[in-house]
């Protein structure tokens, strides 16, 4: 369970659990998606494993472009509607934040991990993490708006056959400040 | 209220902004359609632009305007748009001010880079014709210009401005001295301007900005014979009552504005703006000073 500020419960969470003994499943060649409509990504948030690729469909009737400048992966896709030919391959673990050169407030992340276990809170914020094998992990969280590190978040959890474990976290969120969408009056019609 | 009307300005600036919203018709690679309207209400202390405490005539307006036309990115940072402008405002005593205009707007912009934070520049020029009930009032007003922004880390934006302004009279009074000849609603000036806006909670913007304008301005008074001395046009004016003169002259207005804007969705926001106006005249005739204060509602599509 994720909690944020004034103990609300907090979705767009992403938990991860690692092995102790660190032996993960090789990683396969998934392709995810993020969409793009009426000029928002869409999900706000994924989680994808290294190695993954992803594609961006731009759902919308005009053209969007899409960049990063993040460490982990930096990129960009020009000028586009429908969808590119080629998916962008995401190899190194870290958090990419998504923008659109076009339309400032567009805001997304990704967050590629290394392991295969993760998920992403709802609103309800819960996470389940379904067919985890038995054994000790170490597991964290990010959010994009949480203040401090993810090493900050680890907790250690045993996990046992046909024994569920329950984690909880409580967040401290920072606001995130995008350009609003609607213009003031008389202002340039840049939308 | 009396005047020759005109019809025929109206029909060409009718079909000039029909021309315009076919030519948007026509399919566009990367166009977006786009339509904003603003609703509210406006209050100005001084309308009639007067100087002494007697002259000075306040009222409200319900204001209105519309846009709707195409946006095309031309480039990964270049975008053109053209709009068809339709505006009104009625006003609550001086009906003689309500007017509808109808015009079009065309602009350029450009960012210097990728990212949020880039600096932007924006070139674009519009003209509307506004059809007052005061039939002298009709005319042409247009505008031109240019302006500078620029995102400042997550919560500052800032932006200048040059633009320059006109409006032209469709007819002139008969004088009232044979060397004063055009309409004293001719007016014209060159604006300097920049705003800073900051996002208080990620719904909410305030913005400050300020104007320098230099150029003509029109006023009114009660019949005061020192405006034929400093004036070139002078004409009866019956918008502010019987007996009122209209008179134009040079004068530099500096304006501060406050604005608050809260969003209320992904394509709505409620506005409050404060603007405080004063020109100061030449030959010192004197300053003149307004409150003027809106409230609208935006929606953005």
């Amino acid at each position: 369970m994720v909690y944020g500020g004034d103990a609300k419960l907090l979705p767009n969470a992403i938990v991860v659990a690692v092995p102790d003994d660190g032996r993960l499943p090789p990683p396969g060649k998934s392709v995810e998606i993020v969409d793009q409509i009426d000029k928002e990504f869409v999900p706000y948030v994924k989680a994808i494993r290294a190695g993954s690729y992803v594609r961006f469909p731009n759902k919308d009737n005009i053209a969007h472009h899409v960049y990063s400048f993040s460490p982990a992966k930096t990129f960009e896709l020009p000028l586009y509607k429908g969808t590119p030919a080629q998916p962008v391959l995401f190899d190194k673990p870290g958090v990419i934040k998504l923008g659109c050169n076009i339309h400032d407030w567009m805001v997304g992340y990704l967050y590629v991990t290394e392991t295969p276990y993760f998920g992403k809170s709802g609103r309800d914020g819960h996470v389940d993490l379904d067919d985890l094998p038995a054994g000790r992990y170490h597991v964290r969280i990010w959010h994009p708006r949480m203040e401090g590190t993810e090493d900050a978040t680890v907790q250690r959890v045993e996990l046992r056959e046909d024994e569920p474990a329950l984690v909880e976290w409580t967040l401290k969120l920072h606001p995130e400040y995008r350009p609003l969408r609607t213009p003031l009056p008389g202002e340039p019609g840049y939308r | 209220m009396t005047g020759p009307s005109s019809p025929t300005t109206v029909s060409y600036a009718l079909m000039w902004c029909l021309c315009c919203g076919l030519t948007l018709l026509s399919p566009r690679v990367n166009a977006e359609w786009g339509f904003d309207a603003t609703g509210g209400f406006s209050y100005d202390d001084n309308l009639s632009n007067s100087f002494e405490a007697d002259d000075r005539k306040g009222d409200t307006a319900a204001v209105l305007d519309v846009s709707g036309g195409w946006y095309e990115q031309l480039t990964p940072s270049t975008a053109v748009s053209v709009n068809v402008l339709a505006h009104s405002d009625t006003f609550f005593h001086y009906s003689g001010l309500s007017n509808v205009g109808v015009g079009a707007r065309a602009q350029l912009r450009t960012k210097l880079g990728l990212g949020p934070a880039v600096p932007w520049l924006a070139v674009a020029a519009q003209g509307v014709y506004h059809n007052y009930h005061y039939d002298y009032l009709d005319g042409w007003q247009y505008a031109a210009g240019a302006t500078l922004g620029t995102q400042l880390g997550e919560r500052w934006s800032i932006r200048g401005t040059i633009r320059y302004d006109a409006y032209v009279a469709d007819h002139s009074q008969p004088p009232l001295v044979p060397t004063m000849v055009g309409s004293p609603y001719d007016v014209y000036g060159w604006n300097f301007g920049a705003q800073a806006a900051f996002l208080v909670t990620t719904a909410d913007r305030v913005s400050l900005s300020y104007t320098w304008r230099t150029g003509t301005v029109t006023s009114v008074t009660h019949p005061d014979e020192e405006i034929f001395e400093y004036s070139d046009r002078v004409a009866v004016d019956p918008v502010f009552g019987a007996g009122e003169f209209a008179y134009r002259i040079d004068a530099n207005t500096q304006t501060i504005g406050i604005a608050w804007s809260h969003t209320l969705g992904p394509h709505t926001a409620l506005n409050l703006v404060y603007a405080y106006r004063r020109s100061q005249a030449e030959y010192d005739l004197g300053q003149y000073y307004a409150n003027v204060l809106s409230v609208n509602f935006i929606y953005a599509y």
